[in-house]
């Protein structure tokens, strides 16, 4: 099911997240890959589980190949699809794939530069950016490829985007986001924001251009990770407020201090957007909790999908 | 400019056969810029490869000073004619150069043996007599009439040409916290100059045909055609 249907009948939508394993499914069917078994933790929790794409330029199982597999197993799926390491072929013949595969929901980004993951010599790609392949998912969806030819059965996903509040400028990154919805984006994910005052800034220019946003959210499950994310992670910054809180627990509670930190943040800021996307970065256990703790019920379509 | 960066010694050396008789060559532009292959490098890798046993029968930089190696009846010249004998005794050049020298050379010589002594890094501006930056990928569709001038296909890591991605943090690139963020640098400059506007528009997915290899571009007094895989595209210099 498109998650925009939800969106359109005002419903706040809820996703989650999982990275495909770095190996390949098994061909016995009694063995779930990890991306499997978080996802379980999921299923009745979140509208949709989003399929990361060879996350942090870290060379994985397909997000495609892991995206139908959670399909397969009832969870609904939005596999992430970046330009990095497709050219335009690439990417337009992954969209259609996706489509005759049974995904209803993309969502288009750039994707982390090679040099942060663990093929640092490859050959970046970046044929498109991520505005130029949303016009491009667009064209598909309107019958034509992106030289004008016509394509037999168009696919019709529900795309979205993505947005970092955290930009400095901010006004750079809204000018992104502007071309993006000009460009057909349906609904956006934010990146991580921990920091009010970063959405605060962002939100409301944001919320003009019309579209859904789903506020991002990552758990942060230990004070070395913020540290690690301060100096690894591109465009999240981790608040010290944050860093000590969670350190000021036992390693033991730091799980249910996480759901509670991270469930108070969404409390906070979630009648200002249309939705959140947790990013639970393997603690998938832990989102019935934050959902919990940020007083948000998740409400299904009145009909069938 | 072409930015050139020496080998090492120990790589060129190993390159080059104990039997073979080789002829050193510069270039007294960009190379010499560079510190790579001017007169002087070219005279002191003459005595290097000596010291290393290797068989040198020459050397030379045509010049003027400010001469590119590429100019090919130059090189051919002073080859040919002005170190004749040694470089007829020459199994192979050395050449301190670009990769556009290089092929000069064999041009040069009706096809000998070359080995390159420098890498061919890219196209920079001379920034200082010690600083050589690169602001142009020469991908041959220049789009930065809508940048300031700036070039989003050489400042900006994933080459984006509609803004910049997420992954920037305190103005610097995820791919090193030493780097600006090109798009940053766009924003500040279009901000002091008056024209943000310039950043709306949507712009197109790049014709790469136009950065094919090999390209070519015939040139006269009155007109200019530029060929690669887009096509033959002639442009009038003078109505």
């Amino acid at each position: 099911m498109k998650i925009t249907r939800l969106f359109e009948q005002g419903v706040f939508v809820v996703t989650s997240e999982v990275g495909p394993i770095k190996g390949a499914v098994s061909r016995d069917k009694t063995i779930h890959p990890t991306c499997a078994r978080e996802a379980m933790f999921l299923q009745h929790n979140v509208h949709a589980v989003n399929v990361t794409d060879n996350q942090s330029a870290v060379m994985r199982l397909g997000s495609l190949a892991a995206s139908v597999l959670l399909k397969d197993k009832g969870i609904e799926s939005v596999y992430q699809l970046t330009c990095r390491d497709r050219n335009r072929i690439a990417l337009q013949s992954d969209l259609l794939t996706a489509y005759s595969l049974g995904i209803d929901n993309v969502l288009l980004l750039t994707g982390d530069h090679i040099q942060l993951g663990d093929h640092k010599e490859a050959k970046p790609v970046f044929d498109l950016d991520s505005v130029q392949l949303l016009h491009m998912a667009m064209g598909l969806r309107n019958g034509y490829d992106i030289t004008g030819h016509p394509i037999e059965n168009p696919p019709d996903m529900a795309y979205g985007a993505v947005v970092n509040p955290n930009f400095d400028p901010i006004e750079l990154q809204l000018i992104k986001m502007r071309k993006k919805v000009d460009a057909g984006a349906e609904f956006f994910q934010t990146q991580a924001v921990y920091d009010e005052a970063v959405f605060d800034r962002f939100i409301d220019k944001a919320a003009v251009m019309g579209r859904p946003i789903q506020l991002g959210v990552v758990v942060l499950k230990s004070p070395q990770m913020g540290k690690y994310m301060n100096q690894n992670v591109s465009g999240i910054m981790v608040p010290q407020s944050w860093i000590d809180e969670i350190g000021s627990v036992d390693k033991a509670d730091r799980k249910k201090k996480a759901a509670e930190m991270t469930g108070r943040l969404v409390r906070k800021l979630k009648d200002r957007v249309q939705g959140v996307h947790i990013m639970p970065l393997g603690w998938t256990d832990v989102v019935p909790d934050i959902l919990a703790h940020a007083g948000i019920e998740v409400k299904r379509l009145a009909f069938a999908a | 400019m072409h930015a050139t960066i020496q080998k090492p010694i120990e790589e060129i050396v190993d390159h080059i056969d104990p039997k073979e008789k080789v002829f050193v060559v510069g270039c007294y532009n960009c190379a010499w810029k560079c510190h790579s292959g001017g007169p002087e490098e070219t005279e002191a890798m003459a005595g290097r490869l000596i010291a290393r046993g290797v068989q040198v029968v020459g050397y030379a930089t045509p010049g003027p000073q400010g001469m590119s190696l590429c100019k090919l009846d130059n090189t051919r010249k002073v080859l040919k004619e002005d170190y004749s004998e040694q470089t007829r005794q020459a199994d192979a050049f050395l050449v301190l150069a670009c990769g556009q020298g290089i092929h000069t050379v064999i041009d040069a010589t009706d096809g000998s043996m070359v080995h390159p002594g420098c890498d061919t890094i890219f196209g920079g501006e001379t920034v200082s007599a010690t600083d050589i930056e690169e602001f142009c990928s020469l991908c041959g569709e220049c789009v930065i009439e809508g940048t300031g001038g700036l070039c989003p296909m050489t400042l900006c890591s994933k080459q984006l040409l509609n803004g910049p991605c997420g992954g920037a943090e305190n103005g610097h690139c995820e791919v090193d916290t030493e780097k600006p963020c090109g798009w940053i640098l766009i924003y500040e400059r279009l901000k002091k100059l008056g024209r943000i506007d310039l950043l709306d528009p949507y712009r197109k997915p790049k014709n790469h045909a136009k950065w094919s290899r090999p390209r070519r571009l015939r040139v006269g007094p009155d007109e200019a055609t530029f060929v690669s895989l887009a096509g033959k595209h002639t442009v009038n210099n003078r109505n």
